[in-house]
């Protein structure tokens, strides 16, 4: 039950009959973050007639809602007492779980791995041991699918984005682009630079979450050789804790 | 009794509903009919709940036969609709007796029509919803033989004067044109593309042949933004307007990513997204400013008619005994008639 001395300062913005967008606009980028994913959480846990759900990524929330249920006046105060209850709450804490990912690297499973090693001065070997010595914050869940939104790893600069984008990116492509990185849960086309594929189920359609992980989770690569591709293959992605 | 249905030609046909509402919270576009009045119409029209997995037509002639007695309606794009050979109207319930062929053909003045089978159809379900979703790679898009079950059977209905039609539950049909008018009202980030914003409302945009559910590509002029601040990825929403590149307008719909990194100019009504569903390859859009409260007002007189037919409709079907036990037979004239 931490009161929060100083709320993060959030706007609202109509956006369109059915939509409302929430944007915490404070200097602190985390504070942004948190107050962005607890304000979502909140709405779900409370819920309201007409309200579809929320889509928090960084500092923004997209409020979806049926104007025929309810209207964009109706959300805007139900999302002001949600800031209200939080100001006097604090965000609800959850104990973040841990993911383990398995990936090989470059070759066939990584076709942009030895580019994005040229661009950033590394050797291969150095972009890997960056990529796999973080434990990364699911930010959000992104298109296509359920991607798990990560900040990047700690490369000295941004990756820049493939002048023509994939047509198809592999389920389990493992990518950066800028300051980001990702897994593809589903096969989709694609821009970000794929350095490594891992062989775990990250969507499976049949179950419910469709993914196993929310934004706050935590997630770690590890490298695998190629030959020991198949022996993961058809496990899915589980947290380790 | 349940009820069956075999595709002869299934076109660009798929089973869907109103749409994934949970979706979007796990990173899936919402999907579900692209125009929205007219699957909510055929649903009713058939007696079913709204958001029942029904047919989605796209374009193409479509064949099916009834292996038991249906009852169906089609609605959405002005088309031919034939059962047995004989024409039947649309926006109207249609009797099929086992063994006829429903054949919908010319789909000429829009895009998508709506066949609704009274009992529904049998589809998977993901998050609660049949809509198809490309990107997971779910959905039941139909080819030739597919077997759809209905839950129910309805005896024909046999209209007891030959030239009356069976039902005239006078629904006002929406309007179909080559020179859609969409009402608008102002995106989160207008003030981004300045004086340059109000090309939109300026301009005739013609409708390319890359447009699908996901969206609709618009050539014409375009807008410019006056900033090049990078945006983080957020959530849009469905009818946010880009201008992604220096080619085309962008008006995402209802099979849209869910977060994108591009400021939204407008945002395209509830209403006017049915009309944006119906627009073709090469059809003229212009633009309209609204504001919020007068787009839900629109919306919501929408529902309002669409209510008033599910009342006409269920005291037509109750007079037939429609949804209660199968089995009338006819319709008996009245005495001394």
């Amino acid at each position: 039950m931490a009161a929060t001395p100083n709320p993060t300062p959030v706007e609202i913005f109509e956006s369109g009959d059915s939509a409302l967008r929430v944007v915490a606009s404070s200097a602190d980028t985390e504070a942004n973050w948190s107050s962005v994913h607890s304000l979502a959480q909140w709405l779900e846990t409370a819920g309201a007639d007409g309200v579809h759900g929320a889509v928090p990524t960084y500092d923004s929330l997209l409020v979806e809602f049926d104007p025929g249920v309810t209207s964009a006046r109706q959300v805007r105060a139900f999302v002001l007492l949600g800031l209200r209850q939080l100001e006097h709450t604090g965000a609800p804490a959850r104990t973040p779980r841990e993911f383990s990912v398995p990936v090989v690297y470059g070759g066939e499973y990584g076709p942009d791995l030895a580019r994005v090693a040229e661009h950033e001065q590394l050797t291969v070997e150095e972009i890997i041991s960056l990529h796999t010595a973080k434990s990364y914050v699911i930010r959000c869940l992104g298109a296509p699918a359920g991607s798990p939104m990560m900040d990047g790893p700690d490369f000295p600069l941004p990756v820049p984005r493939l002048k023509d984008p994939r047509l198809s990116v592999p389920a389990g492509a493992v990518a950066v682009a800028g300051r980001q990185a990702v897994i593809a849960p589903a096969v989709a086309p694609g821009g970000w630079c794929v350095i490594g594929q891992t062989p775990l189920t990250v969507l499976d359609a049949a179950s419910e979450p469709l993914v196993p992980y929310l934004p706050g989770d935590l997630l770690t690569f590890r490298q695998i050789q190629p030959e020991e591709f198949a022996d993961y293959e058809g496990r899915k992605l589980e947290a380790a804790r | 009794m349940s009820g069956s249905l075999i595709i002869q030609q299934p076109g660009n046909s798929v089973v869907t509903d109103l749409g994934r509402f949970r979706g979007p919270r796990f990173g899936l576009p919402v999907n579900g009919a692209l125009d929205q009045f007219s699957a909510r119409a055929a649903n009713i029209l058939a007696a079913n709940a709204d958001n029942a997995p029904l047919l989605e037509i796209t374009a193409l002639d479509f064949r099916m036969r009834a292996t038991t007695d249906l009852l169906i309606a089609v609605t959405g794009a002005p088309l031919t609709l034939t059962v047995g050979g004989r024409e039947c109207p649309q926006w109207e319930p249609v009797s099929v007796r086992a063994g006829e062929t429903v054949a919908v053909r010319g789909i000429t003045g829009g895009l998508r029509a709506y066949l609704a089978v009274h009992g529904s159809v049998e589809a998977p379900a993901l998050l609660g919803s049949s809509a198809p979703d490309t990107v997971v790679g779910f959905g039941l898009r139909l080819s030739e033989d597919t077997e759809l079950k209905t839950s129910r059977s309805v005896g024909p209905i046999r209209q007891p004067y030959f030239d009356l039609p069976l039902f005239r539950l006078g629904l006002t049909r929406p309007e179909y044109s080559s020179r859609a008018v969409i009402d608008v009202t102002d995106g989160p980030d207008v003030d981004e593309f300045g004086d340059t914003a109000e090309l939109l409302f300026n301009t005739e945009y013609t409708v390319s042949a890359r447009s699908n559910h996901i969206g609709l590509r618009l050539g014409g002029a375009l807008p410019e933004r006056q900033t090049s601040a990078e945006v983080l990825s957020r959530g849009v929403p469905v009818g946010a307007i880009e201008v992604p590149s220096r080619e085309e307008l962008l008006v995402l719909h209802r099979g849209r990513g869910v977060t994108a990194g591009y400021p939204v100019l407008a945002v395209v009504t509830s209403r006017s997204l049915d009309t944006l569903a119906q627009a073709r390859p090469g059809h003229t859009i212009t633009f309209r400013k609204t504001t919020v409260p007068e787009a839900t007002a629109k919306h919501r007189a929408a529902i309002r008619e669409l209510e008033n037919l599910r009342s006409r409709v269920s005291t037509v079907f109750a007079l037939l005994g429609i949804g209660k036990e199968p089995g009338w037979p006819e319709l008996i004239p009245a005495a001394g008639s």
